[in-house]
């Protein structure tokens, strides 16, 4: 563990070394698991092998067996692909929301970015402009419009996107609680509003020397959206990576999952997670101790949008089609439940959570509504009450756990540590918690400061 | 210039409507400090209520009160103000439900929670106005005679209908009612002292519990109100009504100043006209981004709204 809490050094070097550490300290760690909790780790390994065997034997066996002999709620390869992309974003939201404890009601706006990244660099949209750019890619030499490898799309991706992360976040990052998550909600309308509308831009700029005459360009391509997109494409063992591929977009997608959890694994543990959970637990108190908090804010809200950023990219090059109305708030807030269900903090409890609710929304829902409509009773079809489903399980699981399923430890023993507070209270008892006192009736009261007053209100948030 | 004072007139109308959602959002907010997500769409199963009530069965309606053309003026009269008694009080308690039902058990729970929790309720209130209705949208025959009032008075060129003014009849005694209840009743007070201060207001006597409870009621009965004035003056309701519009009613609350009364109604009418502007003069695609523009703008320059004071610390 030693080696994963150093701080992050600068450069691309220190970071692969660091990505080499910590996967030297997961394998470390995995012995130690396996001889501790022998049945607990083996159990784990058995489900974790299993899934990653799914995708094939899926596409060998199970896929027959459901058409031919019983129809069974089983995912397939789009659906399972979909687990890894919305995983992907539960990771990055969870840095947002579970680490440093904001609130973003429009995450969706930076996978609707990444989405379109890499639907105008690969893809023949531009060939209306007269741009055409093509290497290395999928595409042969001489196509029409923009045509540029997947691989540098993610890293584009990642960059435009963590830099609208840090351009939308600046100006917000001061407003707390439910003032940030209504503005991040905002923005989120607003980037495929954009998106949506940017289909005939007329536009005359004269700046002395400089200029710019738009008539009527299409910037997004509108309702319609951009396709056809280019599938992902590894060159030299020639494997494509689209919607018709089969399993193999499956693995594209766990393996950058892994990469991503990876990222998130270091980020927890470096000297920039505990600054996030500082700031989490209480604002002023991490200030005062020299935490950076604007800054790190800005990092949060950055390296959480770009994990969206390569979800986007993903999706995008997978279908081969991006339009805007595959971004709204629905989809910000389904991100939000699989975080809040599998457990805000914990990176494995957001990931199950992130699976679990695809799997039940793309297959089990419409699974029982495919039965229902063959049994001909005069029951309602479940797939149309999707919403209605997730409405119930945030109203429960607020209501009865709110820490999700799969809580992150140290958040839980907050959680507790707060109940208690209350618990004392309620009977009037004076609690001393390091230097937070509760007063009785739950006022909190330390000092003649108005700040610290302040801050234990802080300290509530989230 | 025509057009200009032709624009105003509908952000007027449109203003108003918001101001009665808007009023709902800052009175919660005020008094318990949550963003109440669900706020929007009690007023969308306001419309619905309305819908039901108002609308001939050919249009998917119950036809209670049937309201058309050819309703003479006093039953119309009767018919509306039934519509909103019966569509107030439904809204009110539904409110009222939802607070003691999701909201009043997180009370001590860490902020996220309750906020959250209303997430849920939105969506499941959506898809109750789903049920109630399907998922497409439903509309009713203009129920009032399109005649220009202007032209009594010898103007042609700008427009003012029967409905505009239907809009303005029902809202602005609404706020004058609110305004007198919080500012002079006892129970007012004993809002205001709630949104001040819960502890010291409990300790002085003040039933919290019932405070807040009223405090629903209110909001919600104004979400019916504005769900029936929405219903009679748009002529058109959807189960997502409510969230596009519930956006803007918060907007305009949080323009205002959140918590601020006078303030919601001055954001909703400011966001009414700004909308009806940017209809007519950039383009009705572009309407709500440029609200939500409004919303980051000021949450930039001034988080506290335009007539908001010391809040912007305790959000």
């Amino acid at each position: 563990m030693s080696t994963a809490t150093k701080a992050i050094g600068t450069g691309p070097g220190a970071w692969f070394g660091h990505i080499g550490d910590s996967l030297v300290a997961m394998q470390r760690g995995y012995r130690t698991a396996l001889r501790r909790r022998r049945g607990r780790t083996l159990a784990l390994t058995l489900i974790i092998l299993l899934g990653l065997a799914y995708p094939v034997l899926h596409q060998q066996f199970l896929a027959e067996f459901g058409r031919n002999v019983f129809p069974l709620p089983l995912p397939d390869d789009t659906v399972m692909t979909f687990m890894t992309i919305f995983a992907i974003m539960a990771v990055g939201l969870n840095i947002v929301v579970g680490f440093a404890g904001l609130l973003d009601l429009g995450y969706v706006a930076f996978y609707a970015i990444g989405a379109y990244v890499a639907a105008f660099l690969a893809s023949p949209h531009w060939a209306a402009l007269g741009i055409n750019l093509t290497f290395m890619g999928h595409v042969g030499p001489g196509a029409q419009g923009v045509h540029i490898p997947f691989w540098f799309i993610l890293v584009i991706a990642v960059v435009v996107v963590a830099t609208f992360g840090a351009l939308l976040g600046a100006p917000t990052l001061r407003l707390r609680g439910d003032y940030l998550a209504i503005v991040t909600l905002g923005f989120g309308e607003i980037v495929p509003l954009v998106f949506k509308n940017l289909s005939s831009l007329t536009l005359s700029v004269n700046l002395g020397p400089i200029n710019i005459v738009l008539e009527n360009v299409n910037i997004t391509g509108g309702v319609q959206g951009i396709n056809p997109i280019d599938p992902p494409y590894l060159p030299f063992l020639d494997i494509v990576f689209g919607a018709r591929s089969g399993p193999l977009a499956v693995y594209l997608g766990i393996f950058l999952l892994a990469v991503t959890v990876l990222v998130a694994r270091n980020l927890q543990y470096s000297r920039i997670g505990r600054a996030w959970m500082a700031i989490r637990e209480d604002e002023t108190a991490a200030q005062m101790m020299g935490v950076n908090t604007v800054r790190t804010k800005l990092l949060a809200f950055a390296l959480g949008a770009s994990f969206a950023g390569i979800a986007g990219a993903f999706q995008a090059s997978y279908l081969g089609a991006t339009t805007s109305d595959f971004f709204n708030f629905s989809t910000s807030i389904l991100v939000l439940i699989m975080v809040i269900l599998g457990g805000i903090g914990n990176i494995w409890g957001v990931i199950v959570g992130a699976i679990t609710l695809t799997y039940v929304n793309a297959t089990l829902l419409p699974y029982l509504g495919q039965r229902v409509q063959d049994s001909a009773l005069p029951l309602p079809n479940p797939a149309q009450y999707n919403f209605l489903v997730y409405g119930i399980i945030l109203l429960a699981m607020m209501r009865f756990r709110p820490q999700g399923f799969l809580p992150d430890r140290q958040r839980e023993a907050e959680l507790s540590v707060h109940g208690l507070a209350e618990a004392d209270a309620a009977m009037g008892v004076p609690v001393e918690l390091d230097n937070v006192s509760v007063a009785p009736h739950g006022q909190e009261e330390v000092g003649p400061d108005s700040r610290a007053a302040e801050t234990t209100d802080e300290a509530r948030d989230l | 210039m025509d057009q200009i004072i032709q624009t105003l007139i509908i952000g007027l109308a449109n203003g108003l409507i918001f101001a009665l959602v808007a009023l709902g959002y800052t009175l919660v907010y005020g008094i318990i400090e949550l963003i109440n997500f669900a706020h929007g769409d009690v007023f969308m199963i306001g419309s619905l209520i309305a819908f039901a009530l108002i609308a001939p069965p050919s249009v998917g309606g119950f036809g209670v009160f049937e309201l058309t053309t050819a309703t003479p003026l006093p039953l119309m009269i009767v018919g509306i103000l039934i519509t909103l008694a019966i569509t107030m009080a439904l809204t009110a308690g539904l409110n009222a439900g939802i607070e003691r039902v999701a909201y009043r058990p997180l009370r001590h729970a860490p902020k996220l929670a309750p906020l959250i929790a209303a997430i849920g309720m939105s969506f499941v209130l959506q898809n109750v106005g789903v049920v109630m209705a399907g998922s497409n949208q439903r509309t009713i025959e203009n129920p009032f005679p399109t005649t220009n009032l202007l032209s009594y008075i010898g103007i042609t060129d700008i427009t003012l209908t029967v409905s505009q003014v239907f809009v303005a009849v029902v809202t602005i005694p609404l706020l004058f009612a609110l305004s007198w209840f919080v500012g002079t009743t006892k129970q007012g007070r004993a809002m205001r002292a709630t949104a001040q201060d819960p502890a010291a207001a409990g300790l002085m006597g003040v039933d919290i519990n019932r405070t807040i409870a009223i405090t629903f009621l209110i909001g919600g009965g104004l979400a019916g109100a504005a769900g029936v004035v929405q219903i009679l003056y748009n002529n058109v309701t959807v189960w997502d009504l409510g969230f596009r519009f519930g956006l803007i009613a918060f907007t305009a609350a949080v323009l205002g100043g959140i918590g601020n009364m006078r303030g919601a109604v001055l954001g909703a009418m400011i966001l009414g006209l700004v909308a009806s502007f940017s209809d007519r003069y950039v383009s009705a695609n572009w309407t709500q981004a440029i609200v939500f523009g409004v919303l980051v703008v000021i949450m930039v320059f001034k988080p506290t709204g335009l007539l908001g004071q010391q809040l912007a610390d305790r959000a």
